[in-house]
């Protein structure tokens, strides 16, 4: 337990994506601790989320509630096997240092410290769901911390992947360390392909970060319930197929305004 | 005990701004001490004793539970933004702004009395809770500026994690308020700890009442 938070810890503060360590293309981070890290974590909030059915006394509330537990998990490991391999294109077409199981650990790590701040929000979210009646506002009120844990975890690969995709000649490092390090793009070395400019990639990959937002909050669909109306019946995952995530947010927020 | 209020106010002594050790427990002691009496005088308006026993509890409640419910995200926070290390400091600006706001109320609590006492009106009485409330935060405010500002300079990240630590703490604060309702207590009605209906949510009611939409 104790090596868990160590682990954790150094993630969050950044000693696991040394920029020393990308700009060489290595990502070591202890990949097994932080798989059953992040699915702690992903329990955690998922506990908090569905407290809602057990406080509105719904029908097999605690049922609901496992459901939920279990499914902030496999969301966030459908989404990463989902959107894994078009980061991994995308990252090796602009010349990335990073091979495709660095690339996968990387994107794990990215995925731990989202779900690492979803986790820590989860106090919030059992203070709302003891305190609110209101469906569509927990619903919400979801939606919008998810989105910041999103956008906190998309930061931290934002980060890593800058220096990934750092010209090698900008580094500290003598020329022949670099060598040794085995960078490629070394300038003045004939036959020897330039990286692109960094900025070409980094605009690549807010591209991706766009699929990636789209396929998370869709996953998030498919997986619904994970709030629960609380008087519709039980089931692990809604029937419905004709929708998604983005007409069901609108018509959330107009359920929420306009009753 | 004058001589506490005055390190807190100033950041001298044992709150110092940056000093080795957060006083923690000083702190919750200073806020439960001005939420208490303040509470009471907030209680006071019905002249009911168990009214006032009761609001004395909740502004320690609202306080410290709003607090408690924010730090582990702060904490996250903190750590993402690679201000680790410098988490005491900020936990103790968070602490120290908590504890300025039960100072701040305790400072104000003649001034509710006076006020019950010159007036019979409800509406009035709350509204005259809510200003006094917004100016204990603002004195507040300016606590966790003191203890931020050193820290701000060191790291402008610092300034995020400020930013979003009070959004997310006003966010939480005035949903708890609204939970633990009544903090006056209207003569009309019997002394609750909890009103009929407590547990809903405080800005559903203000989008109905105030705005005029239906809602759920």
């Amino acid at each position: 337990m104790k090596s868990l938070f160590e682990s954790l810890d150094a993630l969050l503060r950044g000693r696991l994506t040394r920029r020393e360590d990308l700009v060489a293309g290595r990502v070591e981070i202890p990949v097994r601790t932080l798989i059953v890290i992040g699915i702690l974590l992903g329990v955690v909030y998922g506990v908090c989320m569905g407290l809602f059915s057990v406080f509105r006394g719904a029908e097999d509330a605690f049922l609901r509630l496992f459901a939920t537990a279990v499914k902030v998990p496999l969301l966030f490991v459908l989404t990463l096997a989902v959107t894994y391999p078009s980061l991994y294109v995308v990252s090796a077409m602009f010349d990335s240092k990073l091979r495709h199981l660095a690339t996968l650990r990387l994107l794990l790590a990215a995925m731990a410290v989202n779900l690492a701040l979803l986790a820590s929000l989860g106090p919030v979210t059992a203070f709302f769901t003891a305190s609110t009646e209101s469906y569509p506002f927990m619903l919400l009120l979801n939606v919008v911390f998810f989105s910041v844990a999103g956008f906190a975890g998309l930061t931290f690969l934002d980060r890593a992947l800058k220096s990934v995709f750092e010209e090698p000649n900008t580094p500290s490092l003598p020329p022949v360390e670099r060598e040794e390090r085995g960078i490629p793009g070394i300038p003045g070395i004939p036959g020897m392909r330039h990286a692109r400019k960094p900025e070409a990639s980094r605009r690549v990959f807010k591209f991706w970060i766009l699929i990636y937002g789209v396929v998370g909050a869709q996953m998030g669909w498919v997986l619904r319930p994970f709030v629960g109306t609380p008087n519709l019946p039980f089931e692990w995952f809604r029937q419905e197929r004709d929708s998604n995530f983005f007409s069901a947010l609108g018509k959330t927020l107009a359920a929420l305004l306009g009753g | 005990m004058l001589a506490e209020f005055d390190g807190l106010l100033r950041a001298e002594g044992p709150y110092k701004v940056g000093a080795a050790r957060v006083p923690v427990a000083r702190f919750v002691l200073l806020l439960c001490l001005g939420g208490i009496v303040y509470g009471a005088a907030m209680g006071s308006y019905s002249m009911r004793p168990l009214q006032m026993a009761y609001s004395a509890a909740k502004v320690p409640m609202l306080l410290s539970l709003s607090t408690v419910v924010c730090l582990p995200s702060f904490f996250v926070v903190n750590t993402l933004l690679g201000l680790r290390d410098d988490f005491p400091s900020a936990m103790r600006a968070v602490l120290a702004c908590q504890a300025t706001v039960a100072i701040g109320l305790l400072a104000m609590m003649p001034i509710v009395l006076f006020l019950y006492a010159s007036s019979d009106n409800y509406r009035f009485a709350i509204q005259a809770n809510g200003f006094l409330f917004l100016l204990a935060t603002l004195a507040g405010q300016r606590g966790l500026d003191r203890h931020y500002r050193p820290l701000v300079e060191k790291d402008p990240r610092h300034r995020i994690a400020r930013r979003l630590w009070i959004v997310l703490y006003v966010f939480v604060a005035v949903q708890l308020a609204w939970v633990l309702r009544p903090f006056v207590g209207s003569p009309e009605l019997d002394v609750r700890f909890f009103r009929e209906g407590a547990w809903s949510n405080a800005y559903l009611v203000i989008f109905k009442d105030v705005l005029g939409f239906g809602l759920y």
